[in-house]
C-alpha cells in the first residue's frame, strides 16, 4: 500500500472511532443531568440509580475520548506535517479554544464524579451542566477547524506562501456554522437513538423495565427532536456545498454532465468507468431545486472539473445515500415516538421496543457516512483549492505499519468499551433482581 | 506577546512533567512494591489522584497545540523526525488510559483486575520512557536532516536520532523523576505508619537513583561531547538551578521527617521546576540540536497576528481554567496549604 493511502486510511479509521467516543461524551452528560434533576426534584431512588449508571458511562467515554483525542492531536502532525506547518497557525484559534473547553470539561467532570455528598447539591448538579456545555463547545470548535479545510479563509496564498493570517476570520469561515449545526444535531440524533435503543432492548427483554423505560424516555426525546430538525439543517448544508464546493455536490449526486434542471438520483449503482449511474430512481429537476431553490438552475457536472481535481464518486455517492436514507428514516421514527406520547397504547406492544432497539446503530452509521461525504468529497484537496492531500503527507515511509498499529489499538479500545458497558448493564439489572 | 506564549508553553510543560509525572510515578511505585503493598498503593493513588486524573493529562494537549500554532517549523521537525518514539509514547499513554478505565469502571471486580494492573504498570513505564527519549532525541545531536543529505537511509533519518544511549538515559531519568514526584506526593497521603514508611523508602531510593542517573548523563555527555551536556555544564543558570535543586533536598527530607506534607510537596515541586528549568535554560532558544546544527524554537515562529491572538486565547483560557483547577484540587484536599 502506498504511503499516502495508508496515511489517509489511518486518519479515517482514527477519526471514525474518535467521533463515536467524542459524540457520546458530548451528549450523554445532558441525559445524566436530566435524570439527576429528576432525582433532586422527586427523590425517587430510581433516578439516582440511573444518574449514577449514566455517570459511569460518561466517565468511560470521556477517558476513552481523551486518550484517542491525545493520539489524534499528535497524529495530525505525524501524518500531515506539511499541512500542520502551514495550517497550524491559521486554524490554531479553534484548536486552542477547544483545548480550553476540553480542560473545563475535565475539571467539571472531576467535580461531578467525586462530588457526591461532598459538594452542595445544586452546585454539584450544575457542574454536570458544565460538562455538557463545554463538551458541545469542543465539538463545535473542532468542526469549525474542519470547516476551514472546506472553506479556507483568513489568509492570502501566493506562490506557495501563506501570509496576512487572520485567525479569527479563519475560525469564522463560511462553512463553520452550517457544519457545526449539522454535526451537533447529528451527535444528539446518533447518541440519542443509540442510548434509547440500548435501554429499549432491556425493556424488550423484560429486564429491570421501570428503570430502562425512564432512561429510554429521557434519551429518545432528545433524539426525536434533533432528528426532526436535522433535515432542515441538511438542506442548509446542501445549498452551502452547492455554492462553495460544486465538485463535491456533483460527486455526492454522481452527476457527470453539467445540466439545467438536473434530476435528483436516489440510490443507484455508480459505474465510474463509463460515467453512469444505473438502477437509480430519478426525480426530474429536483436536484436543481434542492441545491439552488430553482427548478431550472444549472448544476455543474464532474466533467467540468479538471481530472486531477475530481473526488472519488462512488464512495461519496453511496455514503450520501446512506446518510440521507437513514436521516429520513430516523426523522419518521422520531415523529412516531412523539405521536406515541398521545396514543400511549402503542408503547404496550413489544414490537414498539423492538423497533427502537433496531434503530440503535443507525444514527452512528449515518453520522459516519456524513463525514465520509464531507472528507472524501473534498479530495484531492486537504485545504480546498489550496493544498492537495498528497503534498501534505509525511515523508516517512512505512506508514502502513503505523496504520496496522493504530487500527489494532482502536479495535481493542472499542471492544473494551463495549464489553465494559455490557458488564455495567448486567450489574445494574442484577442489583435490581 | 511572544513572551506570554513562551510562558504558557513552559508552564504547561512544567505542569505536565509534574502532574502526569506524579501519575506515571504512581504506577512505577506500584511496580516496585511487594504484592501486599500494591493494593494499598493503588487505592491511595486512586483516592488522591482520581479527581484530577483527567485534567493532568490535558496539559500535553495544550502543549502540543501551542507548539503547532505558535512554532510550526519546530513542530514540523519534531513530528517528522521523531515519528516513531512519539507513536510509542502514544501507545504507552493509550495502554495506560485503557487500564485506568478498566481498573475503575469495570462493574465486576474479579480476577481480570490482575491483567489490568499489568497493563497499567506497563503503560506507566512506557509513557515516561519515551517522553524522555523524545526529549533526548531533540537535544542529543543525533538527528540527521534529509534536507541536508538526500542519500540517507531510513535508519539514519528516523531511528538514529532517538535510538541511542543518551536518549535512553534521559528516558530512565524521567522514569525515576516520576517515581520521585509520586513517592514524595504520596507520603502525605499514607493512611498508616506502615504505608508511610513504604513511601519514605521509595522516596529515598528514587532520590539516590535520580542523582546517580543525572551524574551518569553528565559524564556520558561530557566524554562523548554531546553539545547539550557541554552547554549545560557551561551555562551558569543551568548549573545554579541544579545546585539549588541539590540543596533543596535537605529541607525536603527535613519536612518529610517532620510530616509537614504541604511543605514537602512544595519542595518536591520546586525540585521538578528547577530540573525542567535547567534543561530548558541550557540551550534556550535552540531546543533542537541536530547532527550538524542547532535550530531555535524561535526560527519560523508564527506571524505576529497569530501569536497575539494565541496569547489572548491563552490568557483568557488560563484565567478560566487555573482557578477552576485550583478549586478542584482544594475541594478534594490536594492542596492543603490554606487549611
Amino acid at each position: 500500500m502506498e504511503n499516502l493511502e495508508a496515511a489517509r486510511l489511518q486518519m479515517a479509521i482514527t477519526l471514525i472511532f474518535h467521533i463515536v467516543f467524542a459524540c457520546i461524551g458530548m451528549v450523554m452528560p445532558f441525559f445524566m443531568v436530566i435524570s439527576h434533576y429528576k432525582w433532586l426534584k422527586t427523590r425517587k431512588e430510581i433516578y439516582l440509580k440511573l444518574t449514577k449508571a449514566w455517570q459511569r458511562g460518561v466517565a468511560i467515554f470521556f477517558v476513552t475520548g481523551a486518550v484517542s483525542g491525545t493520539a489524534l492531536s499528535f497524529e495530525l502532525g505525524l501524518l500531515w506535517p506539511e499541512f500542520m506547518k502551514h495550517a497550524g497557525p491559521i486554524i490554531g484559534m479553534p484548536f486552542s479554544l477547544e483545548g480550553a473547553a476540553f480542560f473545563v470539561e475535565a475539571i467539571a467532570l472531576g467535580f461531578y464524579l467525586y462530588g457526591w455528598k461532598k459538594l452542595p447539591e445544586k452546585f454539584h448538579w450544575f457542574t454536570g451542566i458544565i460538562i455538557g456545555i463545554s463538551g458541545v463547545m469542543s465539538g463545535i470548535l473542532v468542526v469549525a477547524a474542519n470547516g476551514w479545510m472546506n472553506a479556507p479563509s483568513g489568509f492570502t496564498y501566493e506562490n506557495g506562501v501563506f501570509s496576512n493570517i487572520n485567525p479569527i476570520e479563519a475560525m469564522l469561515n463560511a462553512a463553520w456554522f452550517t457544519q457545526a449545526l449539522h454535526m451537533t444535531l447529528a451527535a444528539f440524533v446518533a447518541t440519542g437513538f443509540a442510548v434509547a435503543g440500548i435501554h429499549a432492548y432491556q425493556v424488550y427483554k423484560g429486564r429491570n423495565v421501570e428503570l430502562h423505560k425512564k432512561a429510554f424516555r429521557i434519551a429518545i426525546i432528545f433524539a426525536a427532536i434533533a432528528a426532526l430538525l436535522q433535515p432542515i439543517s441538511g438542506d442548509i448544508s446542501a445549498k452551502d456545498v452547492a455554492e462553495r464546493q460544486p465538485a463535491k455536490l456533483a460527486a455526492l449526486e454522481a452527476h457527470y454532465e453539467t445540466e439545467k434542471g438536473a434530476p435528483l438520483y436516489i440510490g443507484g449503482i455508480v459505474d465510474e468507468e463509463n460515467q453512469e449511474v444505473t438502477h437509480k430512481i430519478e426525480i426530474p429537476k429536483a436536484l436543481s431545486f434542492l441545491a439552488f431553490g430553482d427548478f431550472d438552475a444549472e448544476v455543474k457536472g464532474l466533467n467540468d472539473f479538471p481530472e486531477d481535481e475530481q473526488p472519488p464518486v462512488a464512495i461519496v455517492h453511496y455514503a450520501f445515500q446512506i446518510m440521507v436514507g437513514i436521516g429520513t428514516l430516523l426523522a419518521i421514527v422520531g415523529l412516531f415516538y412523539l405521536l406515541s406520547l398521545k396514543w400511549k397504547k402503542w408503547q404496550n406492544h413489544r414490537k414498539f421496543w423492538l423497533l427502537f432497539t433496531l434503530m440503535a446503530p443507525l444514527g452512528y452509521i449515518a453520522l459516519e457516512a456524513g463525514w465520509i461525504v464531507t472528507e472524501v468529497g473534498r479530495q484531492p484537496w486537504i485545504i480546498y483549492q489550496v493544498m492537495k492531500t498528497k503534498d501534505a503527507v509525511t515523508p516517512m515511509p512505512g506508514i502502513f505499519y503505523s496504520l496496522i498499529t493504530y487500527t489494532g489499538i482502536y479495535i481493542v479500545l472499542t471492544c473494551v468499551v463495549s464489553w465494559l458497558l455490557a458488564r455495567q448493564i448486567k450489574v445494574l439489572n442484577q442489583n435490581e433482581a | 506577546m511572544l513572551t506570554v506564549v513562551l510562558f504558557f508553553l513552559f508552564f504547561s510543560l512544567f505542569l505536565y512533567v509534574l502532574l502526569a509525572g506524579a501519575d506515571f510515578g504512581g504506577g512505577i511505585i506500584e511496580l516496585f512494591s511487594s504484592p501486599k503493598n500494591q493494593e494499598k498503593t493503588k487505592q491511595t493513588i486512586y483516592r488522591v489522584m482520581g479527581p484530577i486524573w483527567e485534567a493532568n493529562h490535558i496539559w500535553i494537549i495544550i502543549l502540543i497545540v501551542i507548539l503547532w500554532i505558535g512554532f510550526p517549523q519546530y513542530f514540523n521537525i519534531f513530528v517528522v523526525y521523531l515519528h516513531i518514539p512519539i507513536t510509542l509514547m502514544l501507545l504507552g499513554i493509550t495502554i495506560r488510559g485503557l487500564a485506568f478505565i478498566f481498573r475503575h469502571y469495570d462493574a465486576i471486580k474479579g480476577k481480570s483486575q490482575g491483567s489490568y494492573n499489568t497493563l497499567f504498570k506497563l503503560g506507566s513505564i512506557l509513557s515516561p520512557l519515551f517522553l524522555g527519549v523524545i526529549f533526548g532525541g531533540l537535544v542529543g545531536g543525533n538527528i540527521n536532516l534529509f534536507s541536508e543529505n538526500p542519500n540517507l537511509s531510513f535508519k539514519e533519518i528516523y531511528i538514529d536520532g532517538w535510538f541511542n544511549i543518551f536518549s535512553l538515559l534521559i528516558g530512565l531519568f524521567y522514569i525515576t523523576l516520576c517515581a520521585f514526584i509520586a513517592s514524595n506526593f504520596l507520603i502525605g497521603e499514607a493512611s498508616d505508619e506502615n504505608e508511610l514508611n513504604l513511601y519514605r523508602k521509595k522516596a529515598s531510593y528514587s532520590t539516590i537513583v535520580l542523582v546517580l542517573i543525572g551524574f551518569i548523563i553528565l559524564l556520558y555527555g561530557y566524554f562523548n561531547e554531546i553539545a547539550f551536556v557541554i552547554d549545560f555544564i557551561e551555562n551558569k543558570y543551568s548549573i545554579i538551578a541544579v545546585a539549588i535543586s541539590g540543596i533543596v533536598l535537605i529541607p525536603l527530607w527535613k519536612m518529610i521527617k517532620l510530616k509537614r506534607k504541604a511543605w514537602a510537596r512544595i519542595l518536591a515541586g520546586v525540585q521538578v521546576l528547577l530540573v525542567v528549568s535547567a534543561a530548558m535554560l541550557a540551550h534556550f532558544p535552540d531546543v533542537i540540536i541536530t547532527s550538524t546544527k542547532e535550530i531555535s524554537i524561535l526560527d519560523g515562529v508564527a506571524p505576529d497576528s497569530v501569536i497575539q491572538i494565541l496569547a489572548i486565547a491563552l490568557i483568557i483560557g488560563g484565567s478560566i481554567i487555573l482557578p477552576g483547577l485550583f478549586h478542584l484540587m482544594k475541594s478534594f484536599q490536594l492542596i492543603k496549604l490554606f487549611k
